[in-house]
C-alpha cells in the first residue's frame, strides 16, 4: 500500500507542475465561470415588470378614475402618451402593450352600449401579452363594477407560495462545472499516454510494483482533482454571484464522481486508439468540442435546432449537467434524476468495458 | 553456485527470431557480459530474464525462480536497467529514486544511490531538464537503489561522455568486490573486456561463444593485428599470402592481417605496397581484441 501512496504523491506533483494542465483543469473553468456568470448575471436584473402604454382621450373623472386604477398596480410600468407615439414605442419593442381609453359617450353608457377599449399588444411576447391583456380586462371590470355599483359576488385572494427564483447564472454554473469533468476525464488520459509513450510504464514493469496500480493512482488522483473542481467552481460561484447551493454535499460530490468516472473511462477508451500524444489530442478534440456545445450546458436545450435533438439527447454531458443543476441548486430536472443517473451509468459501464477491452499498456 | 540458469531461451515476434535457442548460466558473484550487435537479442533475452516479457519456450532460472511463473518474485529480488531511460518528466532525480526505493523490501538510500552515478548536482532537477547522458545515469541508480541480489544492465554505457563511463566501470568494479552478481549487455569491446569476468557473443539470438575475455582471444587468436586502410591494397590479393599470415580481413578499404610474425609480415607488406606504387600511412600493430574474435565468427563488426 506504502507505494501505491507513493504513487499518487508522484503522479501529483507530476500534475501540479505542468502548468498547462493546471490551467485546463482549474484556472480554465473558473475564467469560464467568470466570464459567463458576469455575462448572464447582468441579463436578468431583479424583478420583472411591464411596460404598458396608456393613450387616454377621455379627460372626463371616468378615464381619470381608470388612470388611477391601472397607476395602482405595482408590476405596471405605465407611459401615458399621445396614441402615436406609443403605438410606435409598441412597435420598436419598448411597450408591452398599448392601452387605449377612448373618449366616452354618457348617452351611451346610460344606454347600456358598451363602449370599446383597444388593447395593442406584441406579438412576439404572446404569453406574457395575455397576461397582460386579461388584467387590463379585469381592471376595467372592476372600475365599471364601481362605476355601477353592482355587488360583487367573489373576490380572488390570491395567496403565493415561494418559488425559488432561478437566473441564468443558476443554470450556466452547474453546466460548467459538468464541463469540467469532462475536460479532467477527457485530457487527464493524457499523462497515461505520455508515460506509455515513454516507455515510463513499461520501466515500472521491470520493478515488483504491479502494473495496474500506475493506472489506479493515475484515476484516484483523477478524481480527487474533480471534487477540487467541483469545490472551486462552487465556492467562485457562491461568492462572486450569489449561487444558493441548497443541495446535499454527498450528492453533489456523488454526481461529480460519477460524471468523472464516466468520461475518464470514455478518455481512456478513446486514447487506446492512439499511438501518440498528438493522435490522443486530435481524438479527444474530436469528442470533446461537439459535446460542448451541444450538450445544453450552456443553452437550455429547447433552443436546439429539432434535427439536433437525437445527438443532444445522446450526450452524457447533457444529462451530468441536468442532474448537477438539479442535486446543487434544485433546479427542477428536465428529464429526471433516475433517468439522468440510469444514462450516466450505462455510459460508464459501456465505456468502462470498451477501455478494459482495448487496454493497451505498451 | 548458480544464479541465473538459461536453457534453449526462445522468444520469436511474428517471423523475427529474436532470441533462438540461447543457454548459458550465470555464477553468484559473477559479472557476465553479453556482447554483440544491435538486433542480436540481447534486449529481448534480457527482458525475458527479468520477467518483463513472456519467453516462448526454454527454461529460465533466476535466483531458483522462474520469472514466468513468478515475475513479483524475481522482481523484488533484483535491480534493473533498461534501455527506456525516461521518467516522470516533472519529478526531480531525487524524488524518482526515492519513489523506486519505496518498490523494494531492502533498498540502498536515494541520495547514497545519486552520489554513486555522480548526480549530486542533479538531485534537485526535473528530468526533463537533464541530458541523454544524465538520464543514463539516472537509470543505472534505479537499477543500484533496488538492492537486489543481480543487477541486471541493458547497454548501461550508451550515451555517456568516457568521463561518466569510467565512473560506471568503477561502480561494477566496487558491485563485484561486495559480492554482487552483475548481468550487462553491451556493444563496447573494451567494455566487456574490461569489465567482465565471462562473455557470452551473440548474434542473431544466439551464442556463438561464451568464456572469459583473455580466453576467447587466445582460443581465436594467437596472432597480433595490422591494421591500416587503403582503398587500393584492399583489393590486392597478393597480401593473403604474404608471409606469416594466417587470416586476413577486408571491409570495404579497411584491411586486418592476423600475423604470427609482425616483422616478417611488414616488411613484406611495404615491399608490396612499394611495388604497386601505394602508400600505406595510418597503419596500426595491436593485439587480437574481442572485435576481433567477432569478426572472425560472424565476417562483421560488432558497430556497423
Amino acid at each position: 500500500m506504502r507505494m501505491f501512496w507513493q504513487l499518487v504523491i508522484a503522479s501529483v506533483k507530476d500534475m501540479v507542475r505542468d502548468r498547462m494542465s493546471l490551467f485546463w483543469f482549474i484556472a480554465f473553468p473558473l475564467l469560464f465561470t467568470f466570464l459567463f456568470g458576469t455575462i448572464f448575471s447582468g441579463m436578468d436584473d431583479g424583478t420583472q415588470s411591464f411596460d404598458i402604454g396608456l393613450v387616454v382621450k377621455d379627460q372626463g373623472p371616468l378615464g381619470q378614475g381608470i388612470v388611477a386604477a391601472f397607476k395602482s398596480v405595482p408590476v405596471f410600468e405605465l407611459h401615458i402618451g399621445p396614441e402615436d407615439d406609443e403605438l410606435n414605442s409598441l412597435r420598436q419593442g419598448r411597450r408591452l402593450a398599448v392601452v387605449i381609453i377612448p373618449e366616452f359617450n354618457m348617452q351611451a353608457m346610460t344606454a347600456r352600449t358598451p363602449t370599446e377599449v383597444v388593447v395593442y399588444y406584441d406579438e412576439s411576447q404572446q404569453a406574457t401579452a395575455r397576461i397582460v391583456v386579461a388584467s387590463v380586462g379585469e381592471l376595467l371590470a372592476e372600475v365599471e363594477r364601481r362605476v355601477t355599483n353592482a355587488p360583487r359576488l367573489f373576490t380572488a385572494k390570491a395567496l403565493s407560495i415561494h418559488v425559488e427564483e432561478f437566473r441564468s447564472v443558476d443554470y450556466l454554473i452547474p453546466g460548467i462545472l459538468a464541463m469540467a469533468s469532462m475536460q479532467l476525464g477527457l485530457y487527464g488520459t493524457f499523462t497515461f499516454v505520455e508515460l506509455r509513450e515513454k516507455k515510463i510504464i513499461k520501466r515500472l514493469g521491470a520493478t515488483p510494483l504491479p502494473r495496474s496500480m500506475v493506472l489506479w493512482a493515475e484515476i484516484l488522483v483523477r478524481l480527487v482533482m474533480a471534487v477540487v473542481q467541483c469545490l472551486a467552481i462552487a465556492v467562485v460561484g457562491a461568492v462572486f454571484f450569489d449561487l444558493k447551493i441548497i443541495g446535499n454535499w454527498l450528492l453533489i460530490v456523488g454526481s461529480v464522481i460519477l460524471g468523472a468516472s464516466m468520461f475518464i473511462s470514455l478518455g481512456y477508451f478513446l486514447i487506446s486508439f492512439a499511438r501518440t500524444n498528438e493522435a490522443a489530442q486530435g481524438l479527444i478534440q474530436m469528442v470533446h468540442f461537439p459535446m460542448m456545445f451541444l450538450s445544453g450546458i450552456f443553452f437550455p436545450i429547447n433552443v436546439m435546432p429539432e434535427f439536433l435533438r437525437p445527438v443532444v439527447d445522446a450526450i452524457p454531458l447533457t444529462y451530468l449537467g441536468d442532474l448537477l443543476r438539479h442535486n446543487m441548486l434544485g433546479l427542477p430536472s428536465e428529464f429526471g434524476v433516475g433517468k439522468d443517473v440510469a444514462i450516466l451509468s450505462a455510459w460508464l459501464v459501456v465505456t468502462l468495458w470498451l477501455a478494459i477491452k482495448r487496454f493497451r499498456w505498451e | 553456485m548458480e544464479c541465473i540458469i538459461v536453457e534453449d531461451l526462445r522468444k520469436h515476434y511474428g517471423q523475427v527470431k529474436a532470441v533462438d535457442g540461447l543457454s548459458f548460466s550465470v555464477e553468484r558473484g559473477e559479472v557476465f557480459g553479453m556482447l554483440g550487435p544491435n538486433g542480436a537479442g540481447k534486449t529481448t533475452t534480457v527482458e525475458c530474464l527479468i520477467g518483463l516479457i513472456k519467453r516462448d519456450s526454454g527454461r529460465v532460472e533466476i535466483l531458483g525462480r522462474d520469472p514466468k511463473v513468478d515475475p513479483v518474485g524475481v522482481k523484488s529480488r533484483i535491480g534493473v536497467q533498461l534501455q527506456t531511460a525516461a521518467m516522470f518528466p516533472r519529478l526531480t532525480v531525487r524524488e524518482i529514486v526515492k519513489l523506486y526505493s519505496t518498490f523494494y523490501a531492502n533498498p540502498l538510500g536515494a541520495d547514497e544511490v545519486i552520489s554513486l552515478v555522480g548526480l549530486e548536482e542533479k538531485a534537485n532537477t526535473q528530468t526533463r531538464h537533464l541530458s541523454g547522458g544524465q538520464l543514463q545515469r539516472l537509470s543505472v541508480a534505479l537499477a543500484l537503489v533496488a538492492n537486489g541480489e543481480i543487477v541486471f544492465l541493458d547497454e548501461p554505457t550508451t550515451g555517456m561522455d568516457p568521463q561518466a563511463r569510467r565512473a560506471f566501470w568503477e561502480i561494477i568494479e566496487s558491485m563485484r568486490s561486495k559480492g554482487k552478481t552483475v548481468f550487462l549487455t553491451t556493444h563496447y569491446m573494451e567494455e566487456a573486456e574490461r569489465l567482465c569476468d565471462r562473455v557470452a557473443v551473440v548474434d542473431q539470438g544466439k551464442v556463438i561463444a561464451l568464456d572469459s575475455p583473455a580466453q576467447l582471444i587466445a582460443d581465436n587468436f594467437s596472432e597480433q593485428a595490422i591494421e591500416f586502410v587503403h582503398p587500393q591494397l584492399a583489393q590486392d590479393d597478393a597480401l593473403s599470402f604474404l608471409p606469416a599470415v594466417t587470416r586476413r580481413q577486408t571491409e570495404n578499404t579497411t584491411v586486418i592481417l592476423y600475423t604470427l610474425e609482425v616483422p616478417r609480415t611488414m616488411e613484406a607488406l611495404l615491399q608490396r605496397a612499394r611495388e604497386i606504387g601505394a602508400n600505406v600511412g595510418n597503419l596500426t600493430v595491436r593485439t587480437a581484441t574481442l572485435e576481433d574474435v567477432f569478426l572472425k565468427l560472424t565476417g562483421r563488426r560488432i558497430r556497423e
